[in-house]
């Protein structure tokens, strides 16, 4: 399980643009008997139209560091479903398209926007984050970011590992996430 | 202090006087939710049910032949959706198999209205709702949660204002400014933003091209596209149901992150050329470009509108030997429509394949592109891969220019068809 307020692991940069259907999960490969059978299964296809070898290099905890617009295109959870089996605990970017990051934070893989990542950060950086602060830590070269820390409602999803265990955790006691609580969250 | 029409739209739905960029919104849409069974794990195995299953409706708007794997795999599918809505308490006027594309579908039945917040299960692409003045917006691996819940969550975002000035040229379409805008904003241009669309181009522009030009938002990363409603989104939505709506508009003083404005009178029709999808040109730049396959089509241009003007392209002329087009009308009321006018008997003439209502070749569901293949067609992506062979070459386009293509067997500029008729 991922503690949102101590993520810590190592960077993996990326460019720019990365399409959810050919650069995040190339989903030509998952046609006919490439199609995964369970989750875990995602992580081999991650990645490898960029790097082949990265699902096998990544650690678990590291960090995916991406550039403008992470997710790019259509909106399907395949590509923030690859990025979490393989691993990784959050996507920091300059920025992203909302499909994936609510996609991404609904199946508890954290996505941060934070401007300027990109020249702060460097292949193999030590980093660490808190999403309540909004604080990310590099760790190698002693820099602090800022980002908009993630609102209450949010990290209860995150915490729980996802909308769906969280649900499964509170529907049999006739309880709902918070931002589905009346009166509506603030 | 004035609001904009996304800003309206989400105070009322969120109960809230009025809302901000960056507020965080909690809501529930009036509106029924289409393409149950994607977007999350099924219903049935989280021990839940609907919150109402009068809103869920059930279609296989993507499946055409393919989509599920093999054709067996895909009418196993259907029918097991079938069963499934009856389980889940779908009434029957919910259910819609092979009737045509999802997006379509909902603009028919007017499952999204002015000044509502619309969510549709299936992909990003129903922003295009947006034409009909509402705030479309995609689930997707919510949807679950939501049709247990009845509840979402949205941070409001900030609006960009679009202004169309000037007249398009006959041949140049909705889908020409919507890929030209892509083409000076670029992939990251737009990030989390709303496309408002405004201006004389818009107020002269029928429904279908309001909806085509609010259907690829997200390839500029916008949040959504929206057209504020006006007489001639009242009438239409009027024309077709009897449900009670309330439009809203963006005050005239409301205030925008960024305007921009174009003139499309000298506009081009564009082209998008493989492999990126920003890489929008004057169709100019590539008429010497030989093609194998084309296709009309897609949530994007597979509209009476679209097929009307691909008919005025073929009318008394046939089709390149060396070219297969396919042309899928996007439901079965655009096909009444393109007989009761006429139009199927052109592209029968022409020579023309027009398989059933779906989203067909899009996503290489039907008759998929094969390696050696250059195709161009009205999709919404054109990356490796998308309707077929990864090496196939995939050109995008309005339907006039495709159709034109089809003729000479190489990418043309239509608009020399089109004079005089
Ligand atoms: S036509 Fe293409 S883009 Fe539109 S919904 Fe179908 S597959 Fe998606």
């Amino acid at each position: 399980m991922l503690d949102t307020k101590k993520l810590k692991g190592k960077a993996w940069v990326f460019g720019d643009i990365l399409d959810v259907d050919f650069d995040i999960y190339p989903i030509e490969l998952t046609k006919g008997e490439g199609r995964p059978k369970n989750e875990k299964d995602y992580g081999k296809y991650c990645m490898v139209n960029i790097d082949p070898e990265f699902p096998k290099k990544v650690k678990e905890g590291d960090f995916i560091i991406a550039g403008l617009n992470v997710g790019y295109g259509h909106d399907h959870e395949t590509a923030p479903l690859a990025i979490k089996a393989c691993g990784v605990s959050a996507v920091i970017c300059e920025s992203t398209n909302r499909n994936f990051l609510r996609n991404a934070v609904h199946i508890g893989l954290p996505v941060i926007e934070l401007p300027g990542i990109k020249s702060k950060v460097k292949q193999g950086d030590e980093l660490e984050a808190n999403l309540k602060t909004g604080i990310v830590k590099n760790l190698t070269t002693g820099i602090t970011m800022k980002f908009d820390p993630y609102p209450d409602f949010l990290l209860e999803i995150l915490d729980a590992g996802g909308l769906y265990p969280l649900l499964r955790e509170l529907l049999p006691k006739g309880e709902v996430p918070m931002y589905a609580r009346i009166p509506r969250p603030q | 202090m004035g609001k904009t029409i996304t800003e309206k739209i989400l105070a009322k739905a969120g109960e809230k006087k009025e809302v901000s960029p960056g507020d965080y919104v909690f809501l529930t849409s009036p509106c029924p939710v289409p393409g149950i069974g994607r977007g999350g794990p099924p219903i049935e195995s989280m021990g839940a049910k609907f919150f109402d299953p009068n809103m869920a409706i059930v279609m296989d708007d993507h499946a055409g032949d393919g989509s599920f794997g093999t054709l067996m795999e895909t009418e196993v599918g259907r029918a097991r959706m079938k069963k499934r809505a009856k389980a889940l308490g779908v009434p029957q006027s919910n259910v819609y198999i092979n009737k045509g594309i999802g997006h379509l579908l909902a603009a028919e039945n007017c499952w999204a209205l002015p000044g509502t917040v619309y969510l549709s299960i299936t992909n990003g692409h129903s922003t295009t709702m947006g034409g009909i003045g509402a705030l479309a917006l995609t689930l997707s691996y919510e949807s679950t949660a939501y049709m247990i819940l009845g509840r979402t969550w949205l941070r409001v975002p900030e609006s960009y204002k679009m202004v169309l000035n000037g007249k398009l040229q006959d041949g140049v379409m909705s889908r020409d400014i919507s890929d030209f805008v892509l083409g000076q904003l670029g992939p990251a241009g737009a990030c989390y933003k709303i496309l408002e669309w405004t201006g004389p181009v818009i107020d002269a522009m029928s429904m279908d091209g309001r909806f085509a030009i609010c259907n690829d938002a997200l390839h500029a990363g916008a949040k959504t596209g929206i057209v504020p409603p006006d007489q001639r989104t009242i009438d239409y939505v009027k024309s077709r149901c009897d449900k009670p709506f309330e439009p809203l508009v963006s005050d005239p003083d409301a205030k925008y992150e960024k305007t921009f404005t174009f003139d499309v009178t000298s506009l081009e029709p564009q082209v998008v050329a493989p492999p990126l999808r920003w890489t929008v040109k004057p169709v100019t730049e590539y008429t010497d470009i030989k093609i194998s396959r084309a296709y009309i089509g897609t949530c994007f241009n597979s509209r009476i509108d679209d097929m009307r003007i691909a008919a005025r392209v073929l009318k008394g002329k046939t089709i390149h030997p060396d070219v297969r087009l396919s042309i899928t009308p996007g439901s079965n009321e655009v096909i009444k429509q393109a007989a009761r006018e006429g139009i199927l008997e052109i592209f029968a003439d022409a020579g023309c394949e027009v398989p059933l209502p779906c989203c067909g070749m899009c996503g290489g569901f039907i008759t998929p592109l094969i390696a050696e293949d250059v195709c161009i067609c009205t999709g919404t992506c054109n990356y490796p891969g998308r309707s077929g062979h990864h090496d196939a070459q995939i050109y995008l386009g309005n339907p006039a220019t495709v159709a034109a293509s089809a003729i000479e067997g190489k990418i043309a500029d239509p608009r020399k068809y089109l004079r005089g008729n």
